[in-house]
């Protein structure tokens, strides 16, 4: 049975294909379109997923989206109403984007596949949310909680998860309901410290550890618990819910102070810098107080040891970390990709065992369901433009090569295999780099990635020495896997970690299993048998602004844009020339480039 | 090796005059750049249309199997990012000795930035129509710095920016018409003549589209305030019949269909 799943529409628009039970490929549209965030149909991601299959679409015997366009539509019109007249300014803009394609899904599903409507399926968003963490968890019996802004009227579920023998459940139990959500309150701290919404919510957790949570009884008065565990905001404080364009009202800023706009600097160490760290550690810290006493509930109320977490919260690595270390879970599973985009694998997984009753089947555990590297493309491009390319006898040669850069300080490229689903780069399309010095670290801030001083970069250590480093509680190395949980790094090893070592020395580590990343993971170990220490930092290699590379020629108009030294796609070894000017002018005579030719403008 | 990595003169940047159109607006150009506000603002803005550009300049290099565009393209998106930085750095000094309020009326559409009215859609060009759109957009882009460096006179700084970018506008106008004699040599002509007739299209569409979002606005505003109120009062009234929930509301025995939109 081939099952396709499709996310579309608000943030990371996905696809993701299933054959008889098993996922074939899965990848965001930004990959393929190379738009960050790419929220549109997603007809190139479509297309490498059949093509990877080999499938034409009337093929497919079914194509699931991942929420209920009807039902949204209803939610936006309610509150429109209720709200009245307070949502003037957003109503025009709500009905135009709506009824505009996101309305016609089924439409556009049948004119862009050719399939007929009774092969079109929906699932719900939350319940996709749920499916994309159960049911590609390695758990039999667990507890699930999906987090996010909003999906047709839930902002947060909790439910409950089975695989017994063939028969499979994804039940939800109970919901928050729009305008009440956690991701839209984190969401309007983001926009009120001056980030890019569903873009910059990294950045709040990355200077809340700058700050201290002085003004967590303020957020705790916006945030209001019910007697029956849940919440409620005070909505007094938001226009989110009436407003187009700005998330928080004027009461907010009389409590927390002037926003900060987003072009001004922001220096935690100044006062007003202080100001805005203490407003990020006061969410973060009741975003983990709140998220965790649900935890802890849920815990005792259905009495499983696993739990998994789905939505774009759980992007959380901070609160994740939490939840595993106080909720009184044993193990914490999130997928590599929990947010929408992970809801087309989530909505497809959910319509082959519960909707068609196939057998269950344990999903490979691993993130590398996008398109594959072509090496070649790369040895191609660089030796057109004249730059060191090799193509290396073997993978000892490679590592040994990476190794002796990596220990004398050079930053590498790093493309392998085929490329993550989700939005952490777990090895197959990383910069790597020695992660001892704080100096290492400001240079790939500077030069590299473009971005904020204060934004920590993630370190990679083989799983088996994880704690050997790194302060793991039980359950630990798995939250690792896929770079979902924060932890503290060992005083002894932050001196010489210190590229990796936030403010408040903790890290978001990936743990690489052998089985995982073979690959990967012999280079760690490659590089601690020099070193004596077997951790990376790895970052996401994209430069801001941009998605993640896919292919080997993207990688390599990065490594050409920025301070990168070396580029590594499978066995092809790239570098620069010493002389970077002549290089990227390099076999362009001036005259055949048009220097010489007559000043047009002057015409 | 060639030198196409040296910089044109700045003679060269200054023989670039102003378009007729552009010199005629010139006294609205003054007014929208007079104030400092909206000077800065619209720095800021620039600089992400800068980005913009060098982010599809880049997707060109990755895309074209022609070596030699693939470094032009790819010295040109570094040019684009590093105008971005310049306006973004320009900008935020501004605002950072003016006073805290908006940028009011940005007038984008009398005033624009590099790319301006137009769309580029890089992966579904081919070298020549590219190198024929980027050519006729580089022309436009110096001939309107041009009009804007003019304006400037009372703020050095700023002044100084465009002329810093309008050296290497030239340096862009120059080599793409360059190239497209190259790839193109029959035809060059003829690629000018569409982009030109194409960017027309797409200037109506833009402005059809335009046109239409606000009648869109007008039309939806109109309902909003005639039909929409008496719906509103029964959303109101069910609202508190209802007694909507906050906390959680159990969906255990909610029924869900894989068939159903709702």
């Amino acid at each position: 049975m081939k099952i396709l799943g499709i996310s579309a529409h608000y943030h990371d628009s996905a696809a993701a294909l299933l054959v008889d039970g098993m996922p074939v490929a899965a990848v965001q549209e930004e990959r393929i379109s190379r738009r960050k965030n790419d929220a549109a149909f997603p007809v190139g991601a479509i297309e490498y997923c059949l093509n990877q299959a080999g499938l034409e679409p009337e093929e497919l015997d079914a194509v699931v989206f991942y929420e209920k366009p009807m039902l949204k539509f209803e939610r936006i019109l309610t509150m429109a109403l209720r709200e009245w007249p307070r949502t003037f300014s957003s109503f025009p803009h709500a009905m135009k984007s709506t009824l505009g394609e996101k309305l016609w899904v089924k439409g556009l599903i049948k004119s862009w596949l050719g399939v007929p409507s009774d092969k079109i399926l929906f699932s719900e968003h939350h319940r996709s949310h749920a499916a994309a963490a159960m049911l590609t968890a390695p758990t039999r019996d667990a507890a699930i909680l999906t987090a996010d802004g909003v999906g047709e009227w839930a902002a947060l579920t909790v439910g409950r998860g089975k695989r017994a023998g063939a028969k499979v459940e994804v039940d939800l139990l109970r919901e928050i309901r729009f305008p009440h959500s956690l991701g839209m309150l984190y969401s309007t701290f983001t926009a009120f410290l001056g980030f890019p919404v569903n873009e910059g919510e990294y950045k709040v957790m990355g200077l809340a550890s700058y700050g201290s949570p002085r003004f967590a009884d303020r957020v705790r008065e916006i945030v209001e618990r019910t007697e029956d565990g849940g919440f409620r905001l005070d909505m007094r404080y938001f226009e989110y819910h009436t407003n187009a364009k700005r998330s928080f009202s004027n009461r907010l800023i009389d409590v927390f102070g002037p926003p900060r706009a987003p072009w001004e600097p922001l220096d935690p160490t100044s006062t007003e810098g202080r100001r805005f760290a203490d407003v990020a550690s006061s969410v973060q810290h009741v975003l983990e107080e709140i998220l965790v006493e649900m935890c802890t509930r849920l815990r005792k109320e259905l009495d499983v040891p696993d739990l998994c977490l789905g939505g774009g919260v759980a992007l959380n690595g901070v609160c994740n970390a939490r939840i595993l270390r106080e909720s009184g879970f044993e193990r914490v599973f999130v997928p590599p990709a929990p947010g929408d985009a992970g809801c087309a694998l989530g909505a497809a997984l959910l319509a082959d065992r519960v909707f068609f009753g196939n057998p269950d089947r344990d999903f490979p555990d691993h993130p590398y369901w996008g398109p594959a590297l072509d090496p070649q493309e790369l040895f191609r491009v660089a030796r057109e433009d004249g730059l060191p390319a090799e193509e290396l006898p073997n993978d000892d040669v490679v590592l040994d090569r990476v190794v002796r850069e990596l220990q004398a300080g050079k930053i590498v490229g790093w493309m392998d295999g085929r490329t993550e689903f989700g939005p952490r780069a777990l090895g197959n399309r990383s910069i790597l780099s020695a992660p001892h010095t704080a100096e290492q670290r400001d240079r790939l801030n500077k030069s590299i990635k473009f971005r904020e001083e204060f934004r920590p970069f993630a370190p990679a250590v083989p799983t088996e020495h994880a704690s050997t480093y790194f302060e793991l509680p039980p359950g630990g190395h798995r939250l690792g896997r896929f770079m979902s949980g924060v932890f503290p790094v060992r005083p002894e090893h932050r001196d010489r970690l210190a590229a990796v070592t936030h403010v408040d020395g903790t890290a978001r580590l990936q743990t690489v299993d052998r089985d995982v990343s073979p690959r990967f993971h012999a280079l760690l170990e490659a590089y601690g048998r020099k070193s004596g220490l077997p951790v990376l930092l790895n970052t996401s290699f994209n430069l801001a602004g941009e998605p993640i590379v896919n292919r080997a020629v993207e990688g390599y108009s990065t490594f050409r844009r920025c301070a990168i030294d070396m580029l590594v796609a499978g066995r092809c070894v790239v570098t620069k020339r010493a002389d970077r000017t002549a290089e990227i002018d390099s076999g362009a005579p001036e005259e055949e480039a048009g220097l010489n030719a007559k000043e047009e403008a002057a015409e | 090796m060639g030198d196409i990595g040296t910089q044109p003169t700045p003679e060269r940047a200054l023989h670039i005059r102003p378009a007729g159109m552009d010199a005629l607006l010139k006294p609205v150009h003054r007014w929208v750049w007079a104030d400092a506000h909206r000077r800065a603002h619209k720095l800021l803005r620039f600089a992400e249309t800068e980005a913009d550009g060098g982010r599809d300049l880049t997707r060109a290099a990755e895309l074209t199997r022609d070596a030699l565009l693939r470094r032009l393209y790819l010295r040109h998106a570094s040019d684009e990012l590093r105008h971005a930085d310049m306006f973004r750095k320009r900008g935020r000094t501004m605002l950072a000795s003016l006073s805290r309020r908006g940028a009011g009326v940005e007038a984008n559409w009398l005033a624009p930035g590099e790319r301006g009215l137009d769309d580029l859609n890089v992966d579904h060009e081919n070298d020549d129509t590219l190198l024929a759109f980027l050519h006729l957009s580089e022309r436009a882009a110096a001939m309107r710095f041009a009009v804007y460096r003019e304006v400037l006179a009372g703020d050095p700084d700023t002044r100084a920016v465009f002329e810093t970018i309008l050296r290497d506008e030239a340096f862009h106008m120059n080599y793409t018409r360059k190239q497209l004699e190259r790839v193109s040599p029959r035809k060059h002509g003829v690629r000018l003549w569409m982009a030109r007739l194409h960017r027309v299209g797409k200037l109506y569409l833009r402005f059809a589209a335009a046109f239409a979002g606000v009648m869109g606005a007008l039309i939806l505003g109109l309902q909003y305030f005639v039909v929409l109120p008496f719906f509103a009062l029964a959303a109101k009234h069910a609202e508190r019949r209802a007694r909507v929930p906050s906390g959680w509301t159990s969906v255990a025995s909610r029924s869900f269909s894989f068939r159903s939109q709702y």
